[in-house]
């Protein structure tokens, strides 16, 4: 049944030097963190196209996470159910109800926040939720003998459809959020991204107001296989905006996003995503104004 | 690839593909009958195993990962005494899950009861899952033989005679 199946090398380095010239030695190979969306593709086995892997699974850099003074660092080898230990004082509202709402915990155990936020065709929501929360991601890139790191915003990893833009030799580390608290935030999904990509909408969404004006108001839209939408200049135009929102407000926000969503997804999106869209973003704007109005 | 592991106490010398998925492991290397699956994507949930006693989906554990680890399928987890409180709880409550779905959802049970004894063991006395938790977690394999009450309930019942264990073990 499996023959001329040619078994895949595995390769395991234990330090991050050992992770970067394994990956310029082998540049066809595949990284490997949890290993959960890539063995649930109905192609994964047996398949004759099967490519060298590099396991990141004995590097312990991968698996810390830290508390500096300013953010919260987390290893891209950490599972979603280590973050969820991490506790409610140190972990972001919207993170943690991201988290929780992903999977289950047997899945949980498995995923990795880098697997999770570097699967090439499809985005899940972490990457929404991060985006949300302004995080930024490390980036190491071997440059031959050399290595360059940076932090980048995770936004600018992925094009407007969510296709993943970085280079063979880009490697992600590390992420970090701020500890600056959102004073709203939300998540919504529905569907299952993993399961029919086509029909699930996530939306992520933080804001943070001082005496019922808006300082800052950053909203993640994303369709698994086709959008990742983060509608800056709305960012801008509710920037110093005094909450409640009026009915008007909220109305040409939700247009200003569905033109947005149609200009980017074209035909490629369903009515039924289009809808669910366009309700959540409403939902999530009249849950901020009734927070803002049981505060006065 | 070569890889030594334990199979239900048993030492076993495997010789596999480095990618080759856990279930069809368990199925075609070392015959085990009672894992199998029907989507082959990790969808089901029907492959379920205990991996160093936590309940893993054995389609998504690539052999390259199994050295020196232990898999305790359905079959090897009903010769421990664990068992006997989820086969009381079945008959007990009087709800049983289908034969399909009996062996993963039996270790999916399982590994909600380890929680309590987690969270018994360590500082923290709350650590029980909630009633959606159960819900939601028996909901990863997709067969609907259970209703969400009868899930409740077995696993209320599990959990009376596993912390019955404990306290007859001290």
């Amino acid at each position: 049944m499996y023959e001329g199946i040619r078994s895949p090398a595995v390769h395991m380095p234990k330090t991050l030097n050992d992770l970067i010239s394994a990956s310029s030695r082998f540049p066809n190979a595949t990284f490997w963190a949890g290993g959960t969306f890539i063995m649930s593709r109905n192609n994964y086995y047996p398949t004759r196209k099967s490519k060298d892997i590099i396991s990141l699974n004995e590097i312990p850099e991968l698996k810390r996470i830290n508390r500096t003074d300013r953010y919260l660092e987390m290893g891209c080898m950490v599972t979603f159910e280590q973050m969820l230990t991490v506790g409610k004082q140190v972990l972001p509202g919207l993170l943690q109800m991201t988290l929780e709402q992903t999977a289950t915990m047997i899945i949980r155990r498995q995923m990795t926040l880098g697997g999770a936020i570097c699967t090439p065709g499809v985005r899940i929501a972490l990457s929404g939720t991060l985006a949300a929360l302004q995080a930024e991601v490390e980036i190491k890139t071997s440059l031959g003998t050399k290595t360059e790191t940076q932090w980048i915003e995770i936004e600018r990893i992925y094009n407007k459809q969510g296709v993943l833009q970085l280079k063979k030799n880009d490697l992600v580390t590390r992420i970090r959020v701020g500890f600056e608290r959102e004073t709203f935030s939300s998540f919504l999904i529905a569907g299952n991204p993993m399961i029919n990509p086509e029909e699930t909408v996530m939306l992520s969404f933080a804001c943070s107001y001082n005496q019922s004006v808006i300082s800052r108001f950053r909203m993640c839209l994303t369709f698994p296989t086709i959008l990742f939408l983060i509608p800056l200049e709305i960012d801008l135009m509710m920037h110093g905006t005094t909450l409640p929102l009026t009915s008007q407000q909220i109305k040409r926000v939700v247009q200003s996003i569905m033109e947005e969503v149609q200009v980017i997804a074209t035909d490629a999106v369903l009515p039924i995503q289009l809808e669910r869209a366009r309700r959540f973003t409403e939902s999530t704007l009249h849950e901020l104004n009734a927070q803002s109005l049981s505060e006065r | 690839m070569k890889i030594t592991c334990t199979i239900d106490n048993k030492h076993i010398l495997l010789n596999v593909n480095s990618n080759k998925p856990l279930n069809l492991i368990l199925m075609e290397d070392v015959e085990k009958n009672q894992t199998y699956t029907r989507c082959r994507d990790g969808n089901c949930g029907n492959c379920v195993v205990l991996l160093n006693e936590e309940a893993v989906l054995s389609c998504l554990i690539p052999a390259f990962r199994l050295k020196g680890v232990r898999i305790l399928t359905f079959e090897g987890y009903q010769k421990s005494r664990f068992w006997h409180d989820l086969e009381r709880a079945y008959n007990d409550t009087g709800s049983h899950p289908c034969p399909h779905c009996f062996a993963s959802k039996t270790l999916i049970f399982e590994s909600l009861l380890q929680m309590i004894i987690k969270s018994e063991a360590g500082p923290s006395q709350d650590e029980e899952p909630d009633n959606e938790v159960i819900v939601h977690e028996i909901g990863l394999n997709t067969c609907a033989c259970l209703d969400a009450q009868e899930i409740i309930a077995i696993f209320k019942s599990a959990a009376t005679y596993r912390r019955r264990r404990r306290v007859r073990r001290y």
